[in-house]
């Protein structure tokens, strides 16, 4: 076998996520004139060839129906070192998070998390991965000094391929060696924020500390209807003041988002709180401070009082409808 | 009884962090250092479970000489003692790099039963030092935690993951990282203070931990950054002030030109 690494890989346990990567995969497999090849657990291969996968490795292990990271640790290290690819993508999950580093220190190669730019290098031999540090401030670019290179990337970043039905690839079915699990998973139980997913809103509407007491929450609340989006809100508005649960806050150490058009209600902008709006494409802030700090990362900078700009901007967009 | 090795980061403080504009840099003059805020949480979570158990508190940190003050928090946390791992040796050193120079300290200092850690630091929110730690060491790894148990030798711990919890049992010794929500960081008093200063702490080098050039620092790391870039934000930064009858209208429009908003 050849010692050079050859191909670029996606994997995440979340076939949705896997597309996207495969998005971004193809583009890098083509300037690389390489093969892309999708990982997917369970027999389904969740037709990753018609969205630009070459190759689909399928491994049909029932111990791997559910997410446990020795497990996938084992399974991937022996796939990675039979066919040695030249990159790993993993999606940026709190499972691919705990279990790229892992598989990365076994294969004894580099691994940048939460990759936010993938570019080749001008001699094509490396894959230079952008990712932001120090609360947003500062962008780093590394590369693995081992093969595979491995990132993960979060939900969001990059658009799957549209899907081809003429596209031809290979099936490889593969039987991995697997020993038992050293956790047990006890139980599972899905969150019960109140249906509310920010991770997969189109469009937010998020409040900080311009909003003066609990009961004014109806603003932003009816606002976030008129505009079919969902409330967040920022980090002290959850620690502090518990007026909306953890799963709601927004920034660094909270949810970190990617709408098409996020609303910054009456939040200062701490870089806590913009780290995790800074995938978001159009940001709109509201602000009676005009130096703010918000205002220098967004795109529309309000300088007013919520509480005259918000409802003004609900009669507005009902205006419009009427026309 | 459990002997726990808690994994501290002395960092800057994120939120006193800015740029300045001007010059392109990140300013880091006159911003105080402080323990990295999982890992606070850890060190509560270790000195709750000694309360609980009985045991022995150890506090690491790899860093600068000035990380003896973390360590010095750490003590009067509670924990018994505390080991710096510094040496000019150890600079640029990667998650891979630090995870050689944590795993050779650890191995060192006693037959633990417990690692614990912050998920994530953070300044560099990489969530990698913890997981690469225990594949070396060769430990079961149990991440996100937001509750701890110990039975035994049978560890349960609540974890949390985006759209679930989950509940997981596992057998010491092994490596959790914990999250924010797990506890509520004390504040520790004079007394604790005061006591702190008689703990033992020690310094080792690269020299004690009989790592090589090659194991750590920049020449021992797998990742290399190439550059570092002052990330300024992209953003329009289009002012809008006055009446808000008139603006609102405005931005409305414009939010539909960019084709992120619909009306009706």
């Amino acid at each position: 076998m050849s010692q050079e690494n050859i191909g670029i890989w996606v994997f995440s346990e979340l076939p949705s996520l896997t597309l996207e990567l495969l998005g971004k995969g193809r583009t890098l497999a083509d300037q690389l004139e390489t093969e892309l090849a999708a990982i997917s657990i369970g027999p389904e291969d969740h037709e990753f060839i018609e969205h630009g996968a070459d190759k689909v490795f399928l491994m049909n292990d029932a111990s791997l129906s559910t997410f446990q990271v020795d497990s996938y640790t084992d399974a991937i290290t022996a796939l990675v070192n039979e066919y040695r690819p030249e990159v790993l993508l993993i999606g940026a999950t709190r499972n691919g998070l705990e279990f790229a580093p892992r598989l990365a220190e076994r294969l004894k190669t580099g691994c940048v998390t939460e990759a936010s730019g993938l570019e080749l290098d001008a001699e094509k031999k490396f894959v230079l991965l952008d990712r932001v540090t120090f609360g947003g401030n500062i962008v780093e670019t590394q590369i693995s000094r081992a093969k595979p290179q491995i990132a993960t990337i979060a939900k969001g970043l990059f658009s799957p391929v549209a899907r081809d039905s003429s596209r031809r690839g290979e099936i490889v079915k593969v039987e991995p060696k697997i020993k038992p699990p050293t956790t047990k998973i006890l139980e599972t139980r899905p969150k019960t924020a109140k249906g509310v997913r920010l991770a997969d809103a189109a469009t937010i509407v998020a409040f900080g500390r311009g909003v003066r007491k609990k009961d004014d929450m109806a603003v932003i609340e009816q606002f976030a209807q008129a505009v079919s989006g969902v409330v967040g809100c920022s980090r002290p508005i959850a620690e502090d003041l518990g007026w909306l649960p953890e799963e709601q806050y927004i920034g660094l150490s909270g949810q970190k988002v990617s709408p098409k058009l996020y609303f910054a209600c009456g939040i200062s902008g701490q870089i806590q709180h913009l780290t995790g709006i800074r995938n978001s494409r159009i940001i709109v802030a509201i602000n009676n401070d005009p130096k703010a700090p918000i205002f220098e990362f967004s795109d529309y900078a309000v300088v007013g009082d919520l509480y005259q700009v918000i409802p003004a901007l609900a009669d507005a967009i009902k205006e419009l409808s009427r026309v | 009884m459990v002997d726990i090795v808690v994994l501290v980061k002395h960092v800057f403080q994120t939120a006193d962090l800015r740029i300045d504009r001007a010059t392109k840099t990140l300013v880091t003059q006159g911003v105080p250092k402080v323990i990295s805020e999982t890992d606070k949480n850890a060190i509560e979570e270790s000195v709750k479970l000694k309360e609980k158990h009985g045991g022995m508190v150890t506090a690491i940190t790899m860093g600068w000489p000035d990380a003896k003050e973390a360590l010095r928090e750490a003590l009067a946390m509670g924990a018994d003692e505390a080991y710096l791992l510094t040496d000019p040796l150890f600079e640029g050193s990667d998650s891979h790099a630090t995870a050689n120079v944590l795993a050779a300290a650890v191995t060192k200092i006693i037959d633990y039963d417990l690692i614990l850690c912050g998920a994530y630091s953070e300044d560099l929110f990489s969530f990698q030092v913890g997981p690469r730690l225990a594949e070396i060491c060769n430990l079961t790894q149990i991440t996100y935690a937001t509750k701890v148990t110990l039975e035994g030798t049978r560890v349960i711990v609540e974890r949390d993951l985006e759209n679930e919890r989950q509940v997981v049992e596992g057998k010491l010794p092994c490596l959790i990282s914990v999250l924010r929500e797990i506890n509520e960081p004390r504040l520790p008093t004079l007394m604790a203070i005061m006591a702190a200063s008689k703990k033992p702490m020690t310094t080792w080098t690269a020299a004690d931990l009989a790592l090589g050039e090659e194991e750590l620092g920049f020449n021992g790391s797998l990742a290399e950054i190439l550059r570092t870039t002052v990330s300024v934000g992209e953003r329009k930064r289009i002012t809008l002030q006055g009446d808000a009858k008139e603006i609102a209208p405005k931005l409305v429009k414009a939010l539909i030109q960019e084709g992120v908003l619909k009306a009706g």
